[in-house]
């Protein structure tokens, strides 16, 4: 049977800004900008936006988007508060508001001053989802994402026989896709050697380990597919869908497997709403908060066996021209860091076949991740409509 | 009148005990390691919360645990998110397969960085920091 939410929504419209590392935009600003870009992009106006779903916490909440962009009749508002996970699984959330009838263009936006405003440890401090690190870990000198999740990326290294030099593969291998974007943060090549030299930040985590601290803003329109069909840009449909969350939400150090978490009770739904599986994906883009946690989401959707994630992002297999182009704009580790929002933007980019020199020849079916808030999952499963 | 600028100490982050957990900080304080049980089925949880998982109790006592574990996995903290930790960095945080069935992420003393593996024995130790509140860390068992 198929799924009744396959191929019901689209993705309409896709916006962005300059992504640096400094501005004097609020963060308001820069979530405001990239959503007009983004109902531009769809060829809509403000006026057609529904239903918003705005990341939380941080920039804009449903009110200012009303009283920036005159919205006539706001039918949906919601937060979903997953982190890195929010966007993508925003997508199924808007999905079935539109494929039910309640919306017709639901707005996905995000502003970030990531750089030029407060630093990562602060920003957590606001997050729910933080209050048993903040009580039981920052006491003890752990807090920031780098250091929780070093221990699981330690883990891995002392199980499977991960290196420093697969990390640096993925670190150097978004640098090089960044570059062909354009619009980045980071556009200075990167090598492995100067990966391996950079500083420790949470052993394994080197800098270049680490995703950036960037300012930008990114948006995303989720349209029903009927009307999408009607609109400026070539059709791209949400063929599935899902997000997860794993045992020990709140607490990486209690789960019973720190390399098992939200993905991999995401990952198997959305392949089977969309009823394609791992082989069947040309492209994609794979939350990169850090560089371990693309090798380790391999593993959990099925391109590769658990444990054997480092090889398999060697010998130029997730580079362009490789078997999984993987984060072809340069992800959050060169290209910013708007919460994966840019990452959906991408791989819309990718089936509409608008990357530019990043462009993977023929692309039709794609794949996207998000990950957040010590290991919520989302993946969508996107298609260029024929 | 113009006062020279007093250099402040940065603050050291500290628990803020909630209902649920405060037997577990009191614990700590007093040199036991006391972790929450369910009345009903007896099972351990940590950290503490309301209700079992297991079994949905609401109803839950402290028992003291053992403070031996082994070692699960661990990180160096090299950058000072917060910059109390300066002083201390580099600093081992060793995540640990308590003895007791939970786990527990504290700094590890007075063992070498190479001397790290999965499953080496290690044992709690008890730390004030001021009256109210003591820390755990680990060393080497």
């Amino acid at each position: 049977m198929v799924h009744p939410l396959r191929d019901k929504a689209a993705i309409s419209g896709v916006g962005e800004t300059a992504y640096t590392r400094g501005t004097p935009k609020s963060a308001l600003a820069l979530q405001l900008e990239a959503s007009l870009a983004a109902i531009a992009d769809a060829g809509l106006s403000p006026r057609d936006i529904d239903g918003v779903v705005p990341y939380f916490p941080g920039g804009g909440i449903a009110e200012d988007f009303i009283a920036n962009l005159g919205l006539p009749d706001l039918k949906l508002s919601l937060f979903v508060p997953m982190g890195g996970a929010t966007f993508v699984a925003a997508i199924q959330s808007a999905a079935m508001a539109v494929a039910s009838g309640v919306c017709n263009h639901v707005l996905l936006a995000v502003g970030r001053t990531g750089y030029s405003g407060a630093r990562v440890s602060t920003r957590l401090q606001q997050f729910p989802q933080f209050a048993l690190a903040a009580e039981f870990e920052a006491p003890i000198g752990m807090f920031a994402p780098a250091q929780l999740y070093a221990q699981g990326a330690r883990r891995h290294m002392e199980l499977y026989g991960t290196t420093p030099r697969h990390f640096a593969e993925v670190a150097v291998t978004m640098r090089r896709h960044a570059i062909l974007n354009g619009n980045v943060a980071m556009n200075k090549p990167l090598t492995v050697e100067e990966h391996h030299a950079s500083r420790m930040i949470a052993d394994p985590f080197r800098l270049f380990d680490c995703s950036l601290e960037s300012d930008g803003g990114a948006a995303v329109i989720v349209s029903r597919a009927d009307r999408a069909r009607d609109l400026r840009k070539p059709l791209v449909t949400i063929m599935g869908v899902a997000e997860g969350h794993p045992e020990s939400p709140a607490s990486i150090a209690q789960r019973p497997d720190l390399l098992e978490f939200g993905l991999a009770r995401a990952a198997p739904r959305a392949y089977d709403m969309a009823g394609v599986g791992p082989q069947d994906i040309d492209v994609a883009e794979i939350y990169d908060c850090f560089t371990f946690t693309v090798i380790n989401q391999l593993e959990l959707l099925g391109f590769c066996k658990k444990g054997e994630g480092g090889p398999f992002v060697m010998d130029g297999r997730i580079g362009l021209g490789g078997d999984l182009p993987l984060n072809t704009h340069g992800g959050l580790l060169s290209q910013g860091h708007v919460v994966g929002l840019n990452h959906v933007i991408e791989l819309t980019r990718q089936l509409r076949r608008e990357a530019g020199r990043a462009q993977v020849a023929e692309a039709e079916v794609g794949l996207v991740t998000g990950y957040g808030d010590m290991g919520d999952g989302s993946i969508a499963i996107l298609r260029r409509a024929a | 009148m113009s006062v020279a600028a007093t250099p402040v100490a940065p603050e050291r982050p500290l628990p803020i005990p909630t209902r649920e957990s405060q037997p577990f900080w009191d614990g700590l304080r007093e040199g036991r390691f006391m972790l929450q049980h369910c009345s009903a089925c007896g099972k351990v949880r940590h950290y503490p919360r309301p209700v079992c998982p297991h079994c949905f109790s609401m109803d839950s006592d402290f028992r003291e645990a053992p403070t031996g574990g082994a070692i699960h996995s661990w990180t160096v903290c090299h950058h000072p998110f917060n910059f109390f930790f300066k002083a201390a960095a580099p600093y081992i945080v060793a995540l640990v397969d308590m003895d007791a069935g939970v786990r527990v992420n504290a700094p590890l003393r007075g063992t070498d960085e190479a001397d790290l593996k999965i499953g080496k024995r290690v044992r709690l130790g008890f730390e004030p920091v001021n009256k109210e509140v003591t820390l755990p860390f680990f060393v080497s068992a």
